[in-house]
């Protein structure tokens, strides 16, 4: 790669590739030292952005998440590409715990079963595979999990709609400006981590949906202690 | 009943200290690992180079991980970067079921290694602490084939943290969320910065 070529992604994070000439390995794997440490300093400085924008959208949305649990919840979580694989960690998350005291909670992930995804996706459209699912699965007070970078992935965006033409409760997580999930009146609580880089939207993602987890598991365990209490005075 | 009430201010506290913590280990992790980082991303180009594949595993939530940075080096989100050959280990619910009836789901992963791996080939293990026996087994038998063996791990490490792998990277913190956000950046970066070493061909040989 020479001269004016490349993205300009590419130039404002890898410059050295436009300076022209070979470069040594020492010099090559000191730019990337750089380049880590660059990611490192970006990744924190989003987390704190999405924390202070969002950071009551989150309580509010742990919440109501929490209580529809409390009533009898399924969560449904969905997404493309990495954020299928967010989605199907939130559902591990839900159904195995990994902190201490929580107890399970159903979810399902709406990317697991391949040939559900591709029976709809060839006989109907891929924007219809999550909504598809929401149809045969999901009741009045479920929670619908949807999880896109742009806040645009067409069939998140759909599942949305489908998910509140049934009752549920719906939260966005988004990456950019939130796009069209944020405006969208299906998404009941939209969560975005305010950057157009998308590995750091991805982390960042992470963090929140890891801290709503906590904040649910909370909720539950406290409504618990004081069922328990009332039964046994 | 009044102390078990979570209110508004507790679960805003316990956000905050969520993220804090994680900040806190990324900024540690990162400003002390990004030489090993930098070594590894142009091993990891190295065997790219050669012909070889990303090949990942993990447990759990860790599978996750592996399915991540898999769809990263395949299909590449930045626009421009080549796709490059990376299959993840959990994906197949039929082989992985094949492989552990009987109880024996041990062998899952260092079957796949045994049988599917080449030489030049790159294997990369998760597991929240070290302590993942099949994870463990799977880069020990891809490290006795031939292939950089890479393990992403939490809290001390565990086993695998001493068992000679070519790179063996450590966040050291118990906090599971914790440990797989900041093995989340790192996998990203390993991506991201492995693309730079396609630019200078000279260093690949």
């Amino acid at each position: 790669m020479t001269g004016q070529e490349g993205s300009e992604y590419d130039r404002l994070f890898y410059p050295f590739l436009f300076a022209g000439g070979n470069a040594s390995a020492e010099e090559v794997l000191a730019q990337v030292r750089h380049s880590t440490r660059e990611k490192c300093r970006t990744v924190v400085a989003l987390r704190r952005q999405t924390l202070e924008q969002y950071g009551d959208i989150m309580v509010a949305a742990a919440t109501a998440m929490a209580s529809a649990i409390r009533s009898g919840a399924t969560l449904f979580a969905f997404g493309n590409g990495g954020s299928t694989t967010d989605a199907q960690d939130l559902v591990v998350d839900l159904m195995n715990p990994p902190l201490p005291d929580c107890r399970p909670v159903p979810a399902l992930a709406l990317t697991n079963d391949i040939a559900v995804v591709t029976a709809v996706a060839n006989d109907v459209g891929f924007d219809n595979v999550f909504s598809r699912q929401l149809i045969a699965f999901a009741h009045p007070g479920d929670i619908a999990v949807g999880i896109s970078t742009s806040g645009n992935s067409n069939n998140v965006l759909v599942a949305f709609e489908q998910a509140k033409k049934q009752g549920l409760l719906t939260v966005g997580l988004a990456g950019y400006d939130g796009g069209k999930m944020a405006h969208s009146r299906t998404v009941d609580f939209c969560i975005t981590a305010p950057s157009a880089d998308v590995p750091r939207i991805q982390e960042a993602q992470a963090t929140a949906y890891h801290a709503l987890l906590e904040a649910i598991f909370t909720l539950l365990r406290a409504e618990h202690t004081i069922l328990t209490k009332e039964q046994h005075p | 009943m009044r102390a078990t009430t979570t209110t508004e201010t507790d679960l805003q506290a316990l956000m905050q200290a969520r993220f804090d913590r994680t900040i806190a280990v990324a900024e540690a992790f990162f400003a002390r690992e990004d030489e090993r980082i930098a070594q590894a991303c142009w091993a990891m180009a190295r065997r790219f180079h050669r012909g070889g594949r990303l090949l990942a595993c993990g447990n759990g939530g860790c599978a996750t991980d592996a399915q991540h940075v898999a769809v990263e080096f395949v299909h590449p989100v930045i626009v421009g970067k080549r796709a490059l050959p990376a299959l993840a280990l959990t994906n197949d619910s039929a082989l992985i079921s094949a492989l552990s009836t009987g109880g024996s789901s041990g062998v899952a992963f260092a079957r796949q290694f045994s049988v599917l791996a080449a030489p030049q080939d790159i294997a990369m293990g998760f597991s929240p602490d070290g302590h993942c026996p099949n994870v463990l087994e799977a880069l020990w038998v891809a490290g006795s084939k031939g292939l950089l063996t890479l393990a992403l791990v939490g809290a001390d490490g565990g086993p695998m943290a001493t068992a000679g792998f070519d790179f063996c990277f450590v966040v050291p913190d118990t906090d599971p969320f914790v440990v797989q956000e900041t093995h989340e950046t790192l996998y990203h970066v390993l991506w991201e910065l492995v693309h730079v070493f396609f630019e200078h061909e000279g260093l690949l040989t």
